[in-house]
C-alpha cells in the first residue's frame, strides 16, 4: 500500500524544511561553516525538485529563488550574514505554508526582495570577465562510442556566442590504424560574448572528467563589459514578477482536501525493524510446527507435549512482537527539543534578550502520542521563561549575571516516568508578587500560611498572571492552567522549583507506558542483574589482591579517589563463592559514585522495562525487571538506592574508626 | 524525423512522468520495466537516446548499460542514467560501463528536456 | 481491614464454595477456584534479594514479572525442594484496591471441588501452630481435612504503604 504520494512529500517536506532549519540555526551561530552552507543549499535544491516534481509549482518556484539567491552565497559571490540567515529562516515559514497549500504571494514577495537586498549588498567585487574565452578541448577516444556527439557539443558552444572553430588534427593515426568509432580529433574554440566560464562547463558535464579542456579568456574588448554578477540578480528581479501569477495560481491546485499533520510517521531503526524480523522468522517456525501436528505427525502423548510447547512459544511470541512494536512507537525527545531552537532564536530577537538553549537528555525516549501532546504545554513554559524567566542584557548584568541568558530543557527516565525540565537563570518567581496575585483574586486569604509548593501550584489558577505587563509574548493567564490540564491528562504532574535571584525550574514527570532501558547485564553469583548504562561510568578488573587487600575496608582508590564499593554477592546473600575475576562497576548519580562488584559482566542489552509486582514496590533496590532473551528475568538496579547505600555503608565504617 | 527515446525504469509512475513530458517535447518514447526488457527492446529496434534507472530488478542498469556497448548497433547510441545527486561512485561505475550522460533525480520535466536536446542535438 | 479478623468465607446460598485443592508440605489447602487464573508447570525463577521471604522471588508469566509466593513460610512449614508433581498456581487477588497476580508454589494439585460449609470449622483458639490469623476455615473431608488459608491476611503486610520494605542492610 504506497498511499497518496503528496501526502508522503508533505511529510518528507516537513523533514526536510525541519532540517535546513536546524542547520540555519546552526549556521547563525557559525556564519562561515562550509559544510551547513553546502547542506542549507543541497536542502533547498531538493526541496525545489521535489516540490516541482509532485506538483507544488508555487513552492518549487519560490524556492528556486531562494536557492539561486543562496547559490551566490555558495559561490562566494555574498557574504552569509546573521541577517540573510533571517530572511532565510523567514522564507522557510513561506514554504511551510506553501507546503499546506495556502500562502499569500505578497508575503512571498516580500520575502525575496529582502532576499535579493541581502545578497547583492556589498556582494564583492568581481573582476571583469572576458570579452570571450579561447578554449581548446579533446576527447578521451570512446567518447563518441559511448554516445557523446562532440558535434552538438560545437553546436551548443555557438549557442553561447560566436564561435570560430578550428580542428587540431595532429593525433589522428594513420589509416591503417585508425579505429572509426574512436575520436581523434581536438578542437579549438574561440568564443566571442559576455560568457560566464560556468556556462562552458555545463557544455561539457558529461565529460568533464575524462577530457582535456583548457579555457583562456580573451583579451577584453575595447568597452567594459557589464559584470556578469548584475546579471544575475536582474535574472532573478525579472523572475520575481511572473512568481506573482504563479502562487495565485497555484492555489487551487494545491488546496488540500485535508492536511496531512507531521505526526503521522514514524522513524524506525533499522535495528528495531531486524528485531521484528527476527520475531517474525521465529513465528514462521512455530507456525510450520503447528502444522506438522495439524497433520498428524505426532501421536498421543507426543502430541499433546508438542502442542503445549508450540503453545507455549507462540505465547512468548505473542508478548515479545506485542512490545516490539510498542517500542516501534518511542520516538526520542531530540524531534520536540529541536523544535524549540528556532523558537528561543524567535523570543530573543521579538524580547531583544540575548537567551541561549541547550539541552541533554536528547536521546530519552517517549512515546510518539505523548511527545506531540507536550509540545504546546512546553511552548508555552519555554516562553514564559523568555519573557518573564530571564531578564534583558542590562536587568542582567545589574545584578552581576552574564548578559546572556539561558534556558535549559533536560530529559531522563527515572523509575516508571519521564522527567522533562525546563530551567532558566533568571530572577526566580516572586513569590511576594504571586501571594499579592492570589489574595487579590480571592484564592487565599491574607497572612494565611503557605508553603512554596503549595504557593507555586496557584500559578496553575485560571486568569492566574503575574506579569506586570501582558506581553504579546504569553499572553493571558490562560495558558499556565491549560498546561496543568494537558499535562495530567497524559496522568503526569507538574513540579516548580525557584530560587530568588538564580532562576526557576519547571519539572514535568510523565508516567511511561513502555519504558526501555539501555542497560550493562551483569551476573552476581547465579542471578543476572541490569545496571542502567546512563549511570555506569567505567568498569574495572578487581584482582583478587585488591579483593583480599580491601577485606573490611571497603574502599579502592581510583585515580586519586576514594571510592566506596559494595560487593553485591555479600548484599544479596547468594551463598555462592565469588568468581575469580571480580569485576567492579563503577556508577555515578551527579557527584556521588560507588562501585557494584559482580562476578561477570555479561555484555550490554537494551530492552523494555517491565515495572515490579506491588508485592514488590518497596523492595526499594530494583526499579524493575526485564525479560531477557532466554526467557529469564533480570532485575534492574536503582542507582540512587545503591549510591544511598554505599554513602551509608561509608560512614557506617567512618563511625566504627 | 521524430527522435524515439528509450526509458528503462522499474517505477511506473517515473517512465509516465518521463514519457509526458519527452512527449510534450515533440519525441517518441517506448517503455521498458527492467534492464533485460530494456536490452531486448533496444537490440530489436533502433533508438536515438536510451535513458535508464541503475536500479531493477532481472537486470540493472550498469548490466544493461555493459551488455549494449558489446553490440555495434548500439555503437553511439547516448544513454542517460538517472543518479542521485550525492552518488559519484555510481557516475564513476556508470561512466565507466558505457554511459554518456547523467540526470540527477529528483527532477524537473524541463530539465529532463533540456539534457535531451543537449544529448541529442536537436 | 483490622487485624486479627479473618475475610469471611463466601459460601453461596447454598453453602458451598467451589476450590481448587492442593497439597503442601503435609497438608492439604484450598482456595477459592475463582481466583485461579492458571495453573503452570514450574518455572524458571529469579530471587529478588531483599524482598521478604514469603514472595522471595519472581517469574516471567506471559511477559509480565509476577512473585512466586511459598505458603509453607506463611505457616513455617519447614523448606522442601521442588518434585516432578510441584506446580505454580497463578491466582489473582484484590489487595488495598489493586489487583495482584501471584504465583502459588504447590507441591501437588488436585481436583477443583466443592467444600460444604456445615462441614467447616473456625480454626480453633488454641492449640493450632499456625498463625489463627491467617486461616479461615478447616473443612472435614472423606480424605482428610482441608485448610482454608485468608490470602488477604497473609498478603496484607504488602499493603501499607513503607510495608514489605527491603530486608538489604
Amino acid at each position: 500500500m504506497n498511499g497518496d504520494p503528496v501526502a508522503a512529500f508533505r511529510v518528507e517536506a516537513g523533514e526536510l524544511l525541519d532540517q535546513v532549519e536546524q542547520n540555519l540555526l546552526d549556521l547563525g551561530d557559525r556564519l562561515d561553516d562550509r559544510d551547513l552552507i553546502d547542506a542549507v543549499f543541497r536542502g533547498l535544491h531538493t526541496l525545489k525538485g521535489s516540490g516541482a516534481m509532485f506538483g507544488f509549482d508555487a513552492l518549487a518556484g519560490f524556492t528556486h529563488h531562494c536557492e539561486t539567491a543562496f547559490d551566490r552565497v555558495r559561490k562566494g559571490l555574498a557574504p552569509l550574514t546573521a541577517g540573510l540567515v533571517e530572511v532565510i529562516l523567514s522564507a522557510m515559514d513561506h514554504m511551510r505554508a506553501l507546503v499546506e497549500g495556502a500562502a499569500p504571494a505578497e508575503i512571498g514577495n516580500a520575502i525575496l526582495a529582502r532576499l535579493q537586498q541581502a545578497v547583492t549588498e556589498r556582494a564583492a567585487p568581481v573582476a571583469p570577465a572576458a570579452s570571450g574565452w579561447r578554449l581548446r578541448f579533446r576527447l578521451p577516444p570512446e567518447a563518441m562510442a559511448n554516445g557523446t556527439n562532440p558535434l552538438a557539443l560545437l553546436d551548443e558552444l555557438r549557442g553561447l556566442g560566436t564561435c570560430r572553430v578550428t580542428a587540431l588534427t595532429d593525433a589522428i593515426p594513420p589509416l591503417a590504424d585508425l579505429v572509426p568509432t574512436e575520436c581523434h580529433v581536438g578542437w579549438e574554440v574561440e568564443l566571442r560574448g559576455a560568457i560566464a566560464r560556468d556556462d562552458i562547463d555545463d557544455v561539457f558535464i558529461f565529460v568533464m572528467d575524462d577530457m582535456e579542456l583548457t579555457v583562456e579568456p580573451l583579451a577584453p574588448a575595447t568597452e567594459a563589459p557589464v559584470l556578469p554578477a548584475a546579471t544575475l540578480p536582474a535574472a532573478v528581479v525579472a523572475a520575481a514578477p511572473p512568481a506573482d501569477s504563479a502562487p495565485v495560481a497555484a492555489p487551487p491546485a494545491e488546496t488540500p482536501t485535508r492536511t496531512a499533520k507531521s505526526g503521522e510517521s514514524v522513524r524506525v531503526s533499522a535495528e528495531r525493524l531486524d528485531e521484528l524480523m527476527d520475531r517474525v522468522g521465529e513465528l514462521v517456525i512455530v507456525q510450520s510446527r503447528l502444522s506438522q501436528l495439524a497433520h498428524g505427525h505426532h501421536a498421543g502423548a507426543a502430541g499433546e507435549l508438542a502442542l503445549r510447547s508450540i503453545a507455549e512459544e507462540i505465547e512468548r511470541l505473542a508478548s515479545e512482537l506485542r512490545d516490539t512494536m510498542m517500542v516501534l512507537r518511542m520516538v526520542p525527545v531530540a524531534s520536540l527539543f529541536n523544535r524549540f531552537r528556532r523558537l528561543v532564536h524567535d523570543l530573543a530577537r521579538e524580547t531583544g534578550k540575548t537567551i541561549e538553549l541547550t539541552t541533554d537528555g536528547e536521546t530519552t525516549e517517549v512515546d510518539k502520542t505523548v511527545i506531540e501532546r507536550l509540545a504546546d504545554p512546553m511552548i508555552h513554559l519555554i516562553r514564559n521563561a523568555c519573557d518573564h524567566g530571564v531578564g534583558t542584557a542590562e536587568q542582567r548584568i545589574s545584578v552581576g549575571k552574564s548578559p546572556v541568558g539561558h534556558i535549559h530543557l533536560s530529559a531522563q527516565q527515572a523509575g516508571g516516568e519521564v522527567r522533562i525540565a525546563i530551567r532558566d537563570d533568571g530572577r526566580g518567581l516572586d513569590r511576594v508578587r504571586i501571594r499579592a496575585k492570589a489574595e487579590a483574586q480571592g484564592l487565599i486569604q491574607p497572612g494565611q500560611a503557605m508553603s512554596d509548593h503549595e504557593l507555586f501550584q496557584l500559578i496553575f489558577h485560571p486568569g492566574f498572571s503575574t506579569a506586570a505587563q501582558i506581553t504579546n509574548l504569553s499572553g493571558r493567564g490562560v495558558g499556565m492552567d491549560v498546561v496543568k490540564r494537558t499535562i495530567e491528562s497524559l496522568r503526569g504532574a507538574i513540579d516548580i522549583g525557584s530560587i530568588d535571584g538564580q532562576g526557576s525550574t519547571i519539572t514535568l514527570r510523565i508516567p511511561l507506558t513502555l519504558a526501555i532501558i539501555d542497560g550493562l547485564l551483569v551476573r552476581v553469583g547465579e542471578g543476572r542483574y541490569v545496571i542502567p548504562l546512563a549511570a555506569v561510568e567505567e568498569c574495572l578488573e578487581l584482582s583478587l589482591e585488591e579483593d583480599l587487600r580491601s577485606r573490611g575496608r571497603s574502599f579502592i582508590t581510583l585515580r586519586d579517589r576514594l571510592v566506596p564499593f559494595l560487593r553485591l554477592r555479600e548484599m544479596f546473600e547468594t551463598g555462592t563463592r565469588p568468581d575469580p575475576h571480580q569485576k567492579i562497576v563503577v556508577i555515578a548519580t551527579g557527584a556521588e559514585r560507588v562501585g557494584l562488584v559482580v562476578d561477570q559482566i555479561i555484555g550490554s542489552h537494551q530492552t523494555v522495562i517491565k515495572s515490579m509486582s506491588p508485592l514488590h514496590r518497596r523492595v526499594a533496590t530494583f526499579s524493575g525487571a526485564t525479560i531477557l532473551g532466554d526467557g529469564g528475568v533480570a532485575l534492574i538496579l536503582d542507582v540512587v538506592q545503591l549510591v544511598m547505600a554505599g554513602q551509608h555503608q561509608e560512614a557506617r565504617l567512618r563511625a566504627a574508626g | 524525423m521524430t527522435a524515439s527515446i528509450l526509458t528503462v525504469d522499474d517505477s511506473p509512475s517515473l517512465r509516465m512522468a518521463i514519457r509526458i513530458a519527452l512527449n510534450g517535447a515533440g519525441y517518441e518514447v517506448v517503455e521498458a520495466g527492467d534492464g533485460l526488457e530494456g536490452l531486448n527492446k533496444a537490440n530489436a529496434a533502433r533508438f536515438d537516446m536510451i535513458i535508464t534507472d541503475l536500479n531493477m530488478p532481472n537486470m540493472d542498469g550498469l548490466t544493461m548499460i555493459r551488455e549494449l556497448r558489446k553490440s555495434p548497433e548500439q555503437c553511439g547510441t547516448p544513454i542517460i542514467f538517472l543518479t542521485t545527486e550525492s552518488d559519484d561512485a555510481m557516475k564513476q561505475q556508470a561512466k565507466a560501463a558505457g554511459a554518456t550522460g547523467w540526470l540527477v533525480k529528483p527532477f524537473v520535466p524541463d530539465q529532463l528536456v533540456r539534457i535531451t536536446r543537449k544529448v541529442l542535438g536537436r | 481491614m483490622s487485624m486479627g479478623e479473618a475475610t469471611p468465607t463466601p459460601w453461596d446460598a447454598q453453602g458451598n464454595l467451589e476450590v481448587l485443592t492442593f497439597d503442601l508440605g503435609d497438608e492439604t489447602f484450598a482456595l477459592e477456584a475463582v481466583l485461579v487464573c492458571e495453573i503452570l508447570d514450574l518455572l524458571p525463577c529469579t530471587a529478588v534479594p531483599g524482598a521478604d521471604p514469603l514472595v522471595g522471588s519472581v517469574v516471567n508469566y506471559r511477559g509480565k514479572i509476577i512473585p512466586i509466593a511459598d505458603l509453607r513460610r506463611a505457616f513455617a512449614m519447614p523448606q522442601a525442594d521442588a518434585t516432578l508433581d510441584s506446580r505454580v498456581v497463578v491466582i489473582a487477588i484484590e489487595l488495598a484496591g489493586e489487583t495482584i497476580q501471584v504465583g502459588l508454589r504447590t507441591d501437588k494439585v488436585h481436583e477443583v471441588t466443592t467444600l460444604r460449609r456445615d462441614a467447616s470449622e473456625a480454626p480453633p483458639a488454641v492449640g493450632m501452630r499456625w498463625r489463627r490469623d491467617y486461616v479461615r476455615a478447616l473443612v472435614r473431608r472423606n480424605q482428610g481435612v482441608v485448610v482454608l488459608p485468608d490470602l488477604s491476611a497473609i498478603f496484607q503486610v504488602f499493603a501499607g504503604d513503607d510495608a514489605g520494605a527491603s530486608t538489604l542492610h
